[in-house]
């Protein structure tokens, strides 16, 4: 067992967001969470990685619970793709995914080593000294990546890691983690690439997590009408793949 | 992954031809070589002249007495000697400590708040400290409970970053637009204030003298006021040194600072304390002075990139070498009329600050690692 969340309840600003919420995270799975626009998936994801206190509830990370480890303990367990950009203050790739080394005690050979691996597995090794801003989106989700990559933890999570990239970028970002084979929990939008990619899904609706499980048996027509107020219908249609080799 | 069919942008891009790792160690011995040839020349300059060999002499045979006066004959008259020793060393000595701490208090501030445009004056520090630090010029200490000038000014910029900290606050987490328009609102109130304390000042000569001095001035630099910013500067740079991995984190964002195991709390909260502490000790010798924490680290970073390691030290340096030659300037264009500093950091360094901008896609000077 890697991440397990018991009765986790989360406010802002003395708005109840998150409501009892359990939801559990086994080794090598990929978990996505899906949900409407504000029910409440990123607030979930923000009381993981500490930036919330969760109001009531349980968050262990190996059986530990994660408010009471040590800053850097905790993140040397979970790293995070979180939306957010570096400050307009032209860091390099190399800066930026060395940044994954900060809770490891300092050790420049091993720190190096690491960056260029996690570089390596992300396709970028040439990109090394570029300015990050100067990036594209779908390489600054790699970079990204191999900064949590070389945080050499082993749960990951992400928060809408697709969005802001077309279709190849997309599929080629959740393939990279696919192929990881770590602990992963990703808030995705995209219900058809949730199905697609993760071994279970849990489903979001206004605080409450109102189903959860393997995508065939959560994604049905009901419940999506339920929480998304959109009628879902079979239709052949044009899907989406990777070119081979690639 | 392998990109082998389509070539990826990232292979037709700036890729950098070599590496140059020696760059760094040589970049900072280059400054710190500037810093003594500035230095030098800031002791010789001035309406009594003293030549550069003479000035070399003073100053070698006050700190290594005997050691050059046996061969060597003293070719300097004593009132030279008096004023290089007891007027021009320290004065130069505070143009490096003051353009050493405000650089490092712009390079700190910028990434604490994300913002490429924080500086003590953005952010209502300088402002703060200068209210703290006019009271006590226009009051007198004792009217203050024998506050001196120093933790005025100190309590003074610690009151305007924590107010503007708290306003900034929402739902447990900086804006850090609210705070750069919070520390813009408390600076205009700030300066209103102490504008309104030297309206009231009787003696119309004391006020110019504090509006002088707000506008940034080394003239009443004396030995005795050096230690207590050398020792401040010190630590300072000596904790922000060895938190450079944290600091960068910080200006990677609060969110990710946290999920890389930086407290990120009592981290920024330590910065505040440190920078108000800084600020509060420098405007207390030298006046506010504009633009040198704006515009060195920036320079700093085109140099050496964002990395804090790089970024402190080569501001530090850069920052003594710009107020060194700012302050020759500010005594010698129109002397013997003294320039308020903040005419000459702003009459430089604007434009080259412009110029930098324009520059700002060219390739760094030294490369990373």
């Amino acid at each position: 067992m890697k991440l397990d969340l018991r009765g986790v309840s989360v406010t802002l600003d003395g708005h109840p967001i998150v409501h009892e919420a359990d939801l559990r995270v086994d080794d090598g799975e990929f978990v996505a969470l899906v949900g409407p626009n504000g029910c409440g998936k990123s607030t979930l994801l923000r009381s993981i990685y500490r930036a919330l206190r969760p109001a009531a509830g349980l968050i262990t990370v190996d059986g530990d619970d994660v408010h009471r480890l040590p800053a850097r303990q905790a993140a040397r367990r979970t790293a995070v793709l979180a939306q957010e950009s570096p400050a307009d203050l032209d860091f390099t790739v190399a800066e930026i995914v060395s940044m994954g080394r900060t809770p490891y005690k300092a050790d420049a050979a091993t720190d190096e080593e690491l960056c260029a691996r996690a570089l390596e597995r992300v396709g970028l090794t040439g990109a090394i000294e570029r300015i990050f801003a100067t990036l594209s989106g779908g390489e600054k989700q790699r970079v990204l990546l191999a900064r949590a990559l070389a945080q050499q933890t082993r749960l990951l999570l992400l928060d809408e890691p697709t969005s802001h990239l077309d279709i190849r970028h997309q599929l080629e970002i959740l393939h990279l983690v696919r192929e990881l084979g770590i602990a992963t929990l990703a808030v995705l939008h995209d219900l058809n690439q949730a199905a697609a990619f993760c071994d279970r899904l849990y489903v979001m609706d206004a605080g409450h997590i109102v189903a959860g499980g393997p995508p065939d048996q959560v994604l049905t027509p009901d419940l999506i009408c339920q929480v998304y107020g959109v009628r879902a219908v079979h239709r052949p249609q044009l899907v989406f793949e990777r070119l081979k080799g690639e | 992954m392998t990109t082998t069919t389509r070539q990826s942008p990232v292979q037709t891009g700036l890729v950098p031809k070599k590496r140059r790792a020696s760059g760094f160690p040589l970049l900072i011995a280059a400054l710190a070589a500037a810093v003594v040839a500035s230095t030098w020349l800031a002791v010789s300059i001035g309406a009594v002249h003293v030549a550069l060999p003479q000035a070399w002499g003073i100053v070698a045979d006050r700190l290594l007495p005997g050691f050059l006066t046996d061969g060597t004959p003293r070719t300097w008259t004593p009132v030279q000697e008096q004023i290089v020793w007891e007027f021009r060393l320290p004065r130069a000595l505070l143009a490096l400590l003051v353009g050493a701490g405000l650089a490092v208090v712009g390079a700190v501030l910028q990434a604490l708040v994300r913002n490429p445009l924080a500086d003590p004056f953005l952010l209502g520090i300088s402002s703060g400290a200068s209210f703290g630090a006019v009271l006590v010029l226009v009051l007198g200490a004792s009217a203050l409970g024998g506050l001196s000038l120093s933790a005025a000014a100190f309590a003074g910029s610690l009151l305007s970053l924590a107010l503007v900290y708290t306003l900034a606050q929402r739902s447990g987490r900086l804006s850090p637009s609210r705070l750069v328009l919070a520390g813009v609102a408390l600076a205009y109130l700030f300066q209103a204030a102490y504008s309104f304390v030297l309206q009231l000042a009787q003696s119309g000569r004391a006020a110019q003298q504090v509006l002088f001095w707000l506008m940034g001035s080394l003239g009443g630099a004396r030995w005795h006021m050096l230690p207590l910013p050398a020792v401040v500067l010190a630590a300072g740079v000596t904790y922000l040194l060895l938190q450079h991995r944290p600091l960068n984190a910080l200006a990677a964002g609060e969110e990710t600072a946290v999920s890389l195991g930086v407290n990120v709390h009592r981290f920024r909260l330590t910065l505040f304390v440190l920078t108000s502490l800084l600020v509060g000790v420098l405007v207390a010798t030298s006046g506010a002075i504009a633009f040198v924490g704006l515009i060195v680290p920036h320079a700093a970073r085109l140099l050496v990139g964002a990395d804090h390691r790089r970024v402190l030290p080569v501001s530090a340096l850069l920052g003594a070498v710009f107020l060194q030659l700012v302050d020759i300037a500010a005594r010698t264009v129109n002397a013997p009329q003294e320039l308020a500093l903040s005419i000459v950091t702003a009459l430089f360094g604007v434009p080259f600050f412009l110029w930098l901008l324009r520059r700002r896609s060219v390739d760094r000077a030294v490369s990373v690692t």
